[in-house]
């Protein structure tokens, strides 16, 4: 357990089986290492990912613990707005939040046993909880850069473009061409931009 | 054969690996030449690994069950190879039998045992404590708390497996499993020869004049261990030598400590010692420590083994220090976290605990989201069709797998469900004792690894009970592992398929038959048929996993479902199916279809309701 002296950072992603969440979670893992930081990512896999709801976490500059408790994160990736409501305790007073504004209701929802809340007004109490917040259109930016997954790498590319990251969009671009298969770059690479562009408008 | 760098990177090289993967790692720089195993979470990833890396330097096999996979193992490494069985906790309670005498007779190639343990709960049924088999069955014990030492340790294991020529358990939890983090690569074994075997009855047949004299052997064998523990460079201590306030850590605790330590300010307030190598416990060390404070406080998961360890040793020599450990904070259930380090540490030091507080207060009353039956699942199609012909007249007795998801409303089909094929002998003697009707829904792995003897006792002692094989093909759960129900074409030459309604049969059973699980009226034609029988009866139900056929056949939906009339049938189908790919619009029923599989049994389910439309 070496002593750091990079700046440490918390975050916690958060979204529905079979959304991709543990995918970015690596990517965003792998650009991190790959620009010198110290990196540790927990994840847990197994029965939550038959679409119950899949937490994962990264640690930067030298944090040793895989499992967060409320009050611990810096920055919440939210891939859905329940979710992300959902983890909200996690992050800290003035943390930050990027999120996707699409719902996947869960059954109970779908099926009309349960209500699943106003997006807007997820939206606000994400606001005024959060230092900064964002909630990005994923689905459809991901389906304009050619796949309803790369929505994922919308939103992270969101985060590191923000500068709520010490990963920058470039070291994030960077990692995708060295980490993802060929296949899936330009696709990637496209959402992206389209990520990028968001942070900034 | 694959270029992946787990299998072709050099010393040096660093990667980020998940812990499951470091370990692949540290085993093929000790010279693996035997894995076995039954996959379970957290555990399967290791296997998986070495199957996708698909090497000709070892042979990997998905044993039926655990206590197969440890005797295989068993067997290779008293063939001289180093073999590693891998399994989770729960595994290691079916595998203890060959594993106890494994120790007795001792395995001159080496044997490590992975047993990856769930604090939480995450995946399983229940959270023991597998050091406890390190105590009982005379294991030298490893515990890393990160995907460096899980290498490191699985290494440091095969060697010390090797030298004693006793089986080693390197022991993990979920989150260290499951943990990614930077490994630096050592060099690759390029010796994998076999330590020779020479025929000696005296010691490698367990029969009772053997096994006393081989307990002897044991007990030499775990001496030695503990000068290992003693030396080991996994136990280490640090801080100010004049500080007389201790921490005693093991495991994933040690990351919490780190964290809490740090958040608090309170590196120079305690020693610590750290123990990675933790059985036998490194009793010299300890005794150093000990004599050396005036306190220790004692952190670990699960129960307090290493707590009663350290009081017992402080007795023995008479050391004068406090030593706390589980209270009502620390306690044996669930896991740690820095949180939780942070208060308890601040009341050991007497000091102020940090306030953390939340951007906001955990949000109440949101719609809950428990992992589901997938749509196009065929669980729910045969669920629901055994809860229309036995309703809630009979009792169902369930088992281990993704249809376990079934026990959640409006499917309701399990009652009780206890350990790995229980759902045909635990069914078998609750038939017998309540007189009511007993179904027992097993899945086909499932059935390989335990469900076999269940059904062979339930003909021998000619039990009452309906049993249904929910045969998907694969091992789902777990992520798709082969099992000797899997399509020959999918198990390519390594393997071979077996047929489940020959096993049936061929044990005897008379009253049978094999539906397709999508053609509800052939499922209900032959449960009615069946139901009101004595005697045990079997329905196998068959269709592939909708996952794993959309992955590994490539067979996407041809169709979809689409509502053509609104209504009474709609809403009923929609409440009693609970099919994911529906919705509820307003008063309307919707599909989504980019999650309908199109297996149709909605459309049987309510005719008036649905139709199928090709997809375009």
């Amino acid at each position: 357990m070496s002593e750091s002296t990079q700046k440490r950072m918390r975050i916690y992603f958060t979204g529905v089986g079979g959304q991709g969440t543990l995918t970015a979670t690596t990517l965003l893992s792998r650009a991190a290492m790959d620009a010198g930081l110290d990196v540790v990512a927990g994840e847990v896999h197994g029965m939550a990912q038959r679409g119950g709801v899949v937490e994962s976490v990264l640690l930067l500059g030298g944090w040793c613990a895989p499992r967060l408790d409320p009050g611990e994160a810096d920055v919440i990736l939210g891939f859905e707005p329940l979710e992300t409501l959902r983890g909200l305790s996690y992050l800290r007073p003035g943390g930050a939040v990027f999120s996707s504004s699409d719902p996947l209701p869960p059954v109970s929802a779908a099926l009309g046993q349960a209500m699943y809340p106003d997006v807007r007004e997820i939206e606000e109490k994400v606001r005024a909880s959060a230092g900064l917040c964002r909630f990005l259109p994923c689905r459809e930016l991901g389906l304009r850069a050619g796949s309803v997954q790369s929505g994922n790498t919308v939103l992270v590319a969101a985060a590191c473009a923000s500068g709520a990251l010490p990963i920058g969009a470039d070291a994030l671009e960077a990692a995708i061409r060295k980490h993802l298969p060929a296949k899936l770059q330009e696709v990637n690479l496209k959402a992206l931009a389209l990520g990028v562009e968001a942070a900034g408008a | 054969m694959s270029k992946h760098p787990l299998l072709t990177g050099g010393r040096g090289e660093r990667h980020l690996l998940l812990g499951n993967e470091a370990i692949v790692r540290g085993a093929l720089e000790a010279g693996v030449s035997l894995i076995s195993c039954y996959p379970g979470t957290p555990s399967s990833e290791v296997p998986d690994t070495f199957r996708k890396l698909g090497s000709d330097r070892y042979a990997l096999e998905y044993s039926v069950n655990e206590k197969v996979a440890m005797e295989v193992a068993a067997g290779a490494a008293l063939a001289g190879a180093m073999a590693l069985a891998t399994m989770k906790h729960v595994g290691v309670n079916v595998a203890a039998d060959p594993l106890f005498t494994a120790a007795y007779i001792g395995l001159p190639g080496g044997l490590v045992l992975l047993s990856a343990d769930d604090p939480g709960c995450h995946a399983s049924q229940n959270e023991q404590d597998n050091r406890h088999y390190a105590r009982a069955a005379s294991l030298p014990c490893f515990e890393p708390a990160s995907p460096a030492e899980a290498k490191e340790m699985t290494r440091e294991a095969f060697r010390m497996a090797r030298e004693l020529q006793q089986p080693v358990m390197l022991r993990t939890t979920t989150r260290v499993n499951h943990m990614r983090g930077p490994v630096e690569f050592g060099e690759l074994a390029t010796d994998r020869s076999l330590v020779p075997f020479e025929r000696n009855p005296g010691r490698f047949v367990a029969v009772p004049a053997t096994a006393r004299s081989r307990h002897r052997a044991l007990t030499a064998a775990m001496r030695k261990a503990r000068e290992f523990a003693d030396s080991s460079r996994f136990n280490t201590e640090h801080g100010d030598p004049s500080v007389r306030t201790g921490v005693i850590v093991s495991g994933v605790s040690r990351n919490y400590l780190a964290d809490a330590l740090a958040t608090g300010g309170w590196a120079g307030r305690v020693r610590v010692l750290e123990l990675g190598m933790t059985w036998p416990l490194p009793e010299r060390t300890l005794k150093d420590f000990l004599s050396s404070c005036d306190r220790v406080l004692v952190l670990e998961e699960g129960d307090p083994l290493l707590e009663s360890g350290v009081r017992e040793l402080a007795q023995r020599y008479q050391c004068a220090v406090r030593v706390e450990g589980k209270d009502e904070l620390l306690t044996e259930q669930g896991e740690y976290s820095t949180t939780l380090l942070l208060r308890r540490l601040a009341q050991y030091l007497d000091c102020p605990c940090p306030t953390l507080s939340s951007a906001a207060p955990a949000a109440e009353g949101l719609p809950n989201r428990p992992p589901n039956l997938c749509a196009g699942c065929s669980h729910r199609a045969v669920y629901y069709a055994v809860r229309q012909v036995f309703g809630d007249d009979a009792y169902y007795s369930n088992d281990i797998g993704c249809y376990t998801l079934g026990v959640l409303p409006p499917l309701r089909a399990a009652d009780f469900l206890v350990c790995m094929g229980a759902s045909l002998s635990a069914g078998s003697g609750f038939a017998r004792v309540s007189g009511k009707p007993v179904v027992a829904f097993i899945g086909d792995s499932t059935f390989f690894h335990s469900g076999m003897t269940g059904l062979a006792n339930a003909l021998f002692n000619r039990h009452d009970l309906m049993v249904v094989i929910l045969d998907n093909g694969t091992t789902a759960m777990t992520g798709h592992q082969p099992n000797p129900g899997m399509a020959q074409e999918a198990l390519g030459d390594t393997a071979l398929h077996l047929d489940i309604e020959a096993i049936v049969r061929g044990m005897g059973v008379t009253r049978f038959a094999r539906v397709k699980a999508f053609n509800l009226k052939g499922v209900m034609a032959a449960l009615e048929e069946m139901k009101n029988e004595k005697g045990v009866r079997v329905l196998l139900a068959e269709e592939p996993c909708a996952l794993y056929a959309r992955r590994q056949f490539k067979k996407g939906a041809t169709q979809v479902a689409e509502v053509k009339e609104q209504g009474e049938e709609a809403l009923r189908c929609l409440d009693t199916l609970a099919c994911p790919a529906f919705y509820r619009d307003g008063d309307n029923l919707a599909v989504d279809e980019s999650l309908c599989s199109g297996c149709m049994v909605c459309l049987q389910v309510a005719p008036r309701a649905f139709k199928a439309r090709k997809r375009g």
